[in-house]
């Protein structure tokens, strides 16, 4: 797999420290890093950090260390990262440091489509873009030496496309541990005020300036056997692959000259603008936003996306590219159906933490707004209780703002959930800010003890560290009482009872006694998580059901469903995983136990 | 050799891992192999596909219209995912419908249920899959990949279900 490239890569350049956050499609290559660890029985330090911020920052302080250092993130986790890293490109570096910043165009599993080359090119920080899970590997190593040779950091960018793409990939064996020397005290470099920061930003560009100039991979790479053509195709990373394949399977395409850029900032905008000189046409395919096509200083015999004949926005998809590069090449479209796609919706597993605990959440609180957060559990959508995703974090922080809209009679009631992970990561300072300005609002923390939707990495509260070794656990309740709250419960989600108790004791503290937030931390594991038992009791509709569908619509459970052409419900047991919720829930008491299976 | 193949179903029905599997087969005879996988958020119950391209391709995506085979271990993504597949090609079902041109069927969840564990579908369905002509990896591959997990129960039920979805096809002939 791509990410497991970049880990192996990350080992064989003697990188001694790897900090990260888990986020699709970014998280396998720490986890890849763990299992070289072991087996290769490599000192690397590993770390999944708080969050990216963190990741980076503890990166950085290897690197000042002597050592050299990765931080790995999805490309939003650069967004919480973006203070440290655009300043640490002026400060520069020791110890090589690369930040590996996984994109996700389409987005497939992400809130932005944006563009990390864009990024770097924003903090003057040098991008290596890999096409193919063995470049990822190479321009692994090679970031290392670029970060060294310069003292910048090095971004590494791959696309979904690359990072879950699997092939063989030839290895070597890890090269010695890197060290450049420890700490050098240089308050004007290290902790510069604003006067030296004028110097470091001159000296940034000047390095910039030179790799452009000097190194190989800034040059465009021709692909094709010969040049000669008439239309030339400028492109970089995952979807250069594409466009080789595309090409070499049309005969019609022979002629097409195809250039690939490795590092497509700072490209070498003279090559750039030499392959445009001498073709009649150029057509730049790059994802996700025109970086290469922004950097050509003479556009007019352009095509991309900034002309419109590249979309604006969604994956560059093998199809897509076919028709833009038929269409440069003045030759028909290929003939495409459109496919009708009825994509399943994802859904809470069954027997999961959050299904009851949204269900009683919605039941207690009704027609509340309520802020949601970035997890598995966004996926309350479903059962009307999620009605704001917009970034880690951001529950807390808008709760605390839909409460404030100056509307005479405002009786605006806000829940807002969260995962445990995610409330480490961005939550805390919104909740503290909460309790300083008495916004009043009910906070549920959602704690399955895991970071489920990625995998399921450790959070603050394990006991284990990334590599399975001793962790100080941080205690929940500690931390949020911490943070100045009063009313802090936790409940068991699977009990019914239990939780509608808690939940009406936090309305009465937060509403009714207006006596600000209120925080419920619902505890109970995820049931995909690792040495989880999964319940085996099974359940049964019995002769009273009377087809309301609460099961189905209020509950969402998947393992219930309405059988057609027998008119009754059917409980999956396949996919039960025997949390029993069901039977409290049926307005008609029709859902019997029916013993293990 | 150049094949391709488009695996479908629901998210946890394993298609990740016959994917891996049809790789290492594939890239252990010294083949070409570029794969792509579905992760994250999708994978909660959601649709899921994965394409497997064996031969020179530097691109893990298939084209609309070109791929060999299309192996769906849930009947309900098949007509998400048969705009891959080329006229010539064939679909691979888990379903208790009967054959049909194009398109072979079996009933992989019942005979993995059979065995004890409806999560076995996918390598009943690997298992029927690799009988058929055309297929890059052959049943003894697969046998002798499956033999190589060391956990001895996974083994031994990766093993009876693929048995089963080859007795299941060559009962049919």
């Amino acid at each position: 797999m791509g990410n497991e490239a970049i880990g192996r890569g990350i080992i064989e350049a003697g990188c001694s420290v790897a900090a990260a956050y888990p986020g699709t499609p970014s998280s396998e290559v720490l986890e890849s890093l763990v299992r070289w660890k072991r087996e290769l029985n490599h000192p690397i330090y590993l770390e999944w950090s708080v969050n990216e911020k963190v990741a980076f920052e503890t990166a950085y302080g290897a690197s000042l260390a002597g050592a050299r250092a990765v931080a790995v993130m999805k490309m939003v986790g650069l967004n919480v990262a973006s203070d440290p890293f655009l300043s640490a490109a002026y400060l520069g570096v020791r110890g090589g440091l690369v930040v590996v910043v996984a994109d996700d165009p389409g987005p497939h599993s992400s809130q932005t489509e944006q563009d990390s080359r864009f990024f770097g090119w924003f903090a003057k920080v040098p991008v290596l873009d890999p096409g193919t899970p063995a470049e990822a590997r190479e321009m692994t190593l090679r970031a290392f030496e670029l970060s060294e040779k310069y003292q910048v950091p090095v971004l590494l960018r791959p696309c979904l496309r690359v990072c879950h793409a699997r092939q063989n990939v030839s290895v070597e064996l890890p090269r010695s541990i890197a060290d450049v020397g420890p700490f050098e005290k240089n308050w004007t470099r290290w902790a510069a005020i604003p006067r030296y920061r004028l110097v470091l930003h001159g000296e940034l560009n000047e390095k910039l300036e030179k790799i452009r100039e000097e190194e190989p991979e800034a040059k465009p790479v021709l692909l094709s056997e010969k040049p000669g053509g008439s239309l030339a195709l400028i492109t970089s990373g995952s979807v250069s692959s594409h466009v080789r394949d595309i090409v070499a399977s049309d005969e019609r395409l022979a002629r097409v000259d195809v250039y690939k850029v490795d590092l497509p900032y700072p490209a070498n905008e003279a090559a750039l603008q030499q392959i445009v000189d001498t073709h009649e046409n150029t057509l730049l395919i790059e994802e996700t936003y025109p970086v290469l096509e922004l950097q050509l200083l003479d556009r007019r015999k352009v095509t991309g996306r900034l002309s419109g004949d590249v979309p604006r926005q969604g994956e560059l998809v093998p199809e897509i590219v076919e028709d833009v590069i038929l269409k440069a090449a003045g030759l028909p479209l290929a003939e495409k159906n459109p496919p009708v796609i009825k994509a399943r919706r994802p859904s809470l597993c069954a027997g999961c933490p959050h299904r009851p605990a949204f269900y009683m959440i919605k039941t207690i609180f009704d027609q509340a707004v309520y802020a949601g957060d970035i997890g598995c559990y966004t996926l309350g959508i479903n059962m009307g209780a999620v009605d704001t995703c917009l970034c880690m974090g951001a529950s807390v922080g808008m709760a605390g703002g839909l409460v404030r809209a100056p509307r005479a009679g405002n009786e605006t009631r806000v829940v807002a959930t969260i995962g445990d992970s995610t409330f480490f990561h961005a939550g805390v300072p919104a909740l503290i800010n909460a309790v300083h300005t008495g916004a009043a609002f009910v906070l549920v923390i959602m704690d399955n003890s895991i970071t489920a939707m990625t995998g399921g990495q450790p959070t603050p509260a394990s006991m284990k560290l990334a590599d399975g070794s001793p962790a100080v656990p941080v205690d929940l309740e500690r931390l949020v009482r911490g943070c100045g709250v009063d009313f802090v419960e936790v409940a068991d989600p699977y009990d019914h009872d239990g939780m509608k108790e808690l939940l009406l004791r936090a309305k009465n503290h937060t509403f009714d006694e207006n006596k600000g937030v209120s925080v419920v931390i619902t505890r109970r594991p995820c049931v995909r998580a690792p040495n989880v038992q999964i319940c085996t009791d099974r359940f049964a509709v019995g002769p009273d059901c009377d087809l309301c569908m609460t099961c189905v619509k209020d509950l969402e459970c998947p393992a219930i469903h309405y059988v057609k052409g027998e008119k009754r419900m059917e409980i999956d047991a396949d996919l039960c995983a025997g949390c029993g919720f069901c039977v409290h829930i049926c307005p008609s008491r029709a859902i019997e136990a029916r013993g293990p299976q | 050799m150049m094949v391709e193949l488009v695996l479908c179903g629901r998210g946890g029905q394993g298609i990740v891992f016959l994917t891996r599997q049809i790789g290492e087969i594939a890239a252990a005879r010294g083949l070409k192999v570029i794969s792509s996988e579905t992760h994250g958020m999708a994978v909660r119950g959601g649709s899921v596909n994965s394409h497997v391209r064996i031969g020179n391709f530097h691109s893990p995506l298939i084209r609309q219209s070109h791929a060999d085979f299309l192996l769906s271990l849930d009947a309900s993504e098949t007509s998400n995912n048969i705009h891959f597949l080329k006229p010539t090609g064939l679909i691979v079902e888990n379903s208790v419908a009967a054959d049909e041109p194009g398109v072979r069927r079996v009933d992989a969840a019942g005979l993995a249920r059979g065995i004890g564990r409806v999560q076995l579908e996918n390598v009943v369905l690997l298992g029927f899959a690799s009988t058929l002509d055309g297929f890059p990896v052959s049943v003894e591959e697969i046998r002798s990949q499956l033999s190589n997990d060391s956990r001895a129960q996974i083994r031994a039920m990766n093993l009876e279900a693929l048995e089963s979805g080859i007795v299941a096809a060559r009962s049919r002939k």
